[in-house]
């Protein structure tokens, strides 16, 4: 067997990933504030991480004008 | 003849246990992540006819995980060796020399070598080795499962920790301190399948 493979299969969608898991709307809205909670914690470590030099540039730019 | 597999489906064989917790989350939150379906054996419901329920699940996934890190002998004499996670690697072994197209397995392991000792039959399978930590099963996913665009490690594990950090929520919600329970592995997946809707892998590529 190989160790590795690449997988060429079309991804699926969320929609249909949950349907493969059978995740229902009931259990999505019963998650819904834990994943709130989550996705903020997510958007402060993204811009932290995809943007480090964006709150120096911010900074450049409001020196300039 | 079964139907084909779905592409996107990975079984999931191992231990349930809580030293295997860790690695539990990282292996959902990582295929999820590589937009990867997993499917586990707490999906399939008690019953005479288990065995046949394992192999028709193994045979809708296109690829199988077999992580045999926990294979080995407790300390206690009356203490024995797991074997359904081999049991289960057999089955997929032969599922797959019946039908190459439909099925790829792989074998997991903490350390190297360590398969050589426990099941030397399978000498010459090469072993995806996770050292035992989480890093290692996401960064040995990504490389196993490979697929255009995937998220980085750092931005897979980031993912990880913020599913780990509401544990104890889901637990709650579910009334339940079992991580293995189906409805917490059906909450871990909807978690992040959801935090894979909300920030796409094709943009966390670095």
């Amino acid at each position: 067997m190989p160790k590795s493979v690449h997988i060429t299969a079309r991804r699926p969608t969320f929609e249909e990933m949950e349907k493969s898991l059978h995740i229902s709307k009931a259990r999505k809205r019963a998650l819904q504030n834990i994943l709130d909670e989550l996705k903020t914690k997510l958007s402060t470590r993204v811009e932290a991480n995809l943007s480090p030099v964006e709150p120096e540039t911010r900074r450049k730019r409001a020196s300039a004008a | 003849m079964p139907p084909l597999p779905d592409p996107n489906a990975v079984f999931l064989n191992i231990p349930y246990d809580e030293e295997f917790s860790r690695l539990y989350v990282a292996y959902i939150v990582g295929l999820t992540q590589l937009s990867l379906v997993p499917h586990l054996t707490t999906e399939i419901p008690g019953g005479d006819r288990r065995l046949s329920k394992i192999f028709k699940l193994i045979q809708s996934c296109r690829y199988s995980i077999h992580d045999l890190s926990r294979v080995e002998v407790g300390a206690a004499p009356t203490d024995v060796p797991r074997f359904n996670m081999p049991l289960e690697l057999g089955m997929a072994v032969t599922w797959q020399s019946l039908h190459p197209g439909r099925h790829t397995w792989f074998v997991w392991e903490s350390e190297p070598y360590r398969l050589q000792r426990s099941a030397s039959d399978l000498n010459g399978t090469d072993v995806n080795i996770h050292h035992g930590t989480p890093e290692g099963v996401l960064a040995e996913l990504r490389n196993a499962l490979g697929r255009d665009h995937p998220p980085s490690v750092p931005q897979m594990q980031t993912v990880y920790d913020l599913v780990n950090s509401a544990l104890n929520s889901i637990f709650l919600r579910n009334g339940t301190s079992n991580l293995y329970d189906r409805s917490v592995f059906l909450d871990l997946c909807s978690l992040s399948v959801s935090l894979g809707a909300f920030f796409p892998a094709s943009k966390l590529a670095v």
